[in-house]
């Protein structure tokens, strides 16, 4: 089969092979490796905005969408169509964007407060809160200063580790249960 | 509309076939009686705008409810590792350069190497997806499941909570009660398993002994532990049922990076209720949108199968570009879906 006719299977047009190439597409994968890093070092010690998230989020958000982006324009040959590309791809975005768009009031309705943020009366008294959040990392934190002791002998240091092991309670009553 | 409908495949080559009734000489018009790619292609665009919205609203309703909620646990509180996390976006994205490669191979008279690249796209999905199953089974381990069996998540240390670690506890312990493990070994039974622990060698019916007592020690000494975790969770004070929460499964704190471990990783079988303040919320979302993103790379990996056995000839190629572009729309989801769900 020619080139020639290979280009009209596939629908292109004679351009389909001069967008092609090993090179771009190794440099778009190096590009989105090189992002993905750069989301995951917001977790990272380095990242010095660790007091405002929402610098974080945003600069998140910024490199997914440009990461988005370099998949839909090179990988998805979407830089190389005919302007048939924005019939389809404009309507669907705005429909996503008005999705999105929609829950805005609810998200303004809830953290602008309002009586218990928005919640109703019953749901309000089983949510947990942020204070108990707190309450239990505090709680966790003593946990884990106690659990690091040379306190040994405590009760749930002695729990199942492993099969065998003396004085484990897991493998007495596992027997126990099978009775 | 008379020269399409007599012309219906004109389009394919960019040019109105010549010759036909109301040809005007020197005007050539190019009527183009629909958009200049093929059927497959143009369906398969329209499938992902419909997906398109079907994501943007999924993903809309994580950051209201995510951003409303009152509290949300940290990343740690539910044992999810950003790791993970980060080495599954970097087997997506590799899965993508691995079909596009299929697709050029493909177009270039490359069956073979067509077929190899395909064959490491599918490798590539299915080790996305065992690590996604492995990540789904560290969850169900830790008690945080999407819905059945029951979730073991309480949102608050209250008394409702002590109440439910109280009944897990007589569920613990009244199979001891039966096997009579609820009273200590008297001094004589003591004195003799402290003998036949020392001994160097032992008979068939000394060692039955020794296992009997050792059972009967360890036994015991469960039933207390389980009757002094009841004991506590009989409490009204707060900060009491806090500590007990904290001690069963601890909390790390942000920013901290010790590895905790509650009373829950240590005796596998206890599976105590637990406490995650915002838990219930995060599990609902996270296992919806994970799972349809799983679903559908589930589904294309289903394709990729099937596809697997036929010869790359280049008339196949628009069927790799078709599967290529919903590929790649799933690994943009999956783009979006990692820092909302592992960084945020």
């Amino acid at each position: 089969m020619s080139d020639h006719a290979v280009a009209h299977g596939t629908g292109h047009g004679g351009a389909s092979h001069a967008h092609g190439g090993l090179g771009k597409y190794l440099a778009v994968f190096v590009a989105l490796c090189a992002l993905s890093t750069a989301s995951f070092f917001t977790t990272s010690q380095h990242w010095p905005y660790h007091d405002q998230p929402s610098v974080g989020w945003a600069f998140m958000m910024a490199v997914s969408c440009t990461k988005a982006l370099l998949v839909v324009l090179f990988f998805m040959h979407v830089k190389y169509e005919a302007n048939w590309k924005y019939v389809l791809t404009i309507p669907a975005s705005l429909m996503a964007l008005f999705l999105g768009l929609a829950l805005v009031p609810d998200i303004g309705m809830r953290v602008r407060g309002g009586f218990n943020y928005g919640y109703s009366e019953e749901r309000y008294r089983h949510a947990a809160q942020a204070s108990d959040t707190l309450a239990l990392e505090q709680a966790s934190r003593r946990v884990g200063a106690h659990s690091k002791g040379a306190n040994s002998e405590s009760l749930h240091s002695e729990g199942a580790h492993g099969e065998g092991a003396h004085g484990a309670p897991g493998n007495a009553a596992s027997g126990g249960q099978g009775h | 509309m008379e020269t399409a409908a007599t012309h219906p495949v004109s389009h394919a080559h960019g040019q109105l076939a010549h010759g036909h009734g109301h040809e005007h000489g020197h005007l050539k018009l190019h009527y183009q009686p629909a958009l200049p790619i093929s059927n497959g292609k143009l369906m398969m665009w329209l499938f992902l705008s419909t997906e398109i919205m079907f994501f943007a609203g999924l993903i809309a309703v994580y950051i209201v409810l995510r951003f409303g909620a009152l509290t949300w646990p940290s990343q740690s509180a539910v044992h999810l590792e950003e790791r993970i996390g980060f080495i599954n976006t970097f087997v997506l994205i590799c899965s993508s350069v691995t079909v596009v490669l299929s697709l050029e191979a493909c177009r270039s008279h490359n069956p073979a190497m067509a077929k190899m690249w395909l064959a490491a796209t599918l490798a590539l999905g299915g080790v996305f997806l065992a690590i996604k199953a492995y990540e789904y089974n560290q969850k169900f381990l830790h008690g945080i499941y999407p819905r059945y069996p029951r979730s073991q998540i309480y949102e608050r240390p209250d008394l409702e909570y002590g109440s439910a670690v109280r009944v897990r506890a007589q569920e613990l312990l009244v199979p001891l009660q039966t096997a009579g493990y609820d009273k200590p070994l008297s001094a004589a039974q003591t004195r003799r398993l402290k003998r036949l622990e020392a001994a160097a060698q032992r008979s068939p019916q000394e060692e039955q002994a020794y296992r009997r007592l050792r059972a009967r020690r360890e036994g015991y000494e469960r039933f207390r532990f389980l009757q002094d975790l009841k004991t506590r969770a009989s409490s009204t004070q707060p900060d009491v049922l806090a500590a007990l929460a904290a001690e069963i499964m601890p909390i790390r704190p942000r920013g901290s990076h010790e590895h905790l471990e509650g009373l829950n990783d240590l005796n596998p079988w206890l599976k105590m209720p637990i406490v995650i303040p915002g838990g219930n919320m995060w599990a609902s979302t996270y296992f919806t949108l994970t799972g349809f993103h799983a679903l559908h790379v589930l589904v294309g990996l289903i394709v990729f199968a099937i596809m697997m056995p036929m010869r790359f000839t280049p008339d196949r190629a628009n069927m790799i570009e078709n599967i290529g572009l919903y590929w790649h729309f799933v690994d943009i989801v999956w783009i979006f879906l990692f820092p909302l769900l592992y960084l945020f």
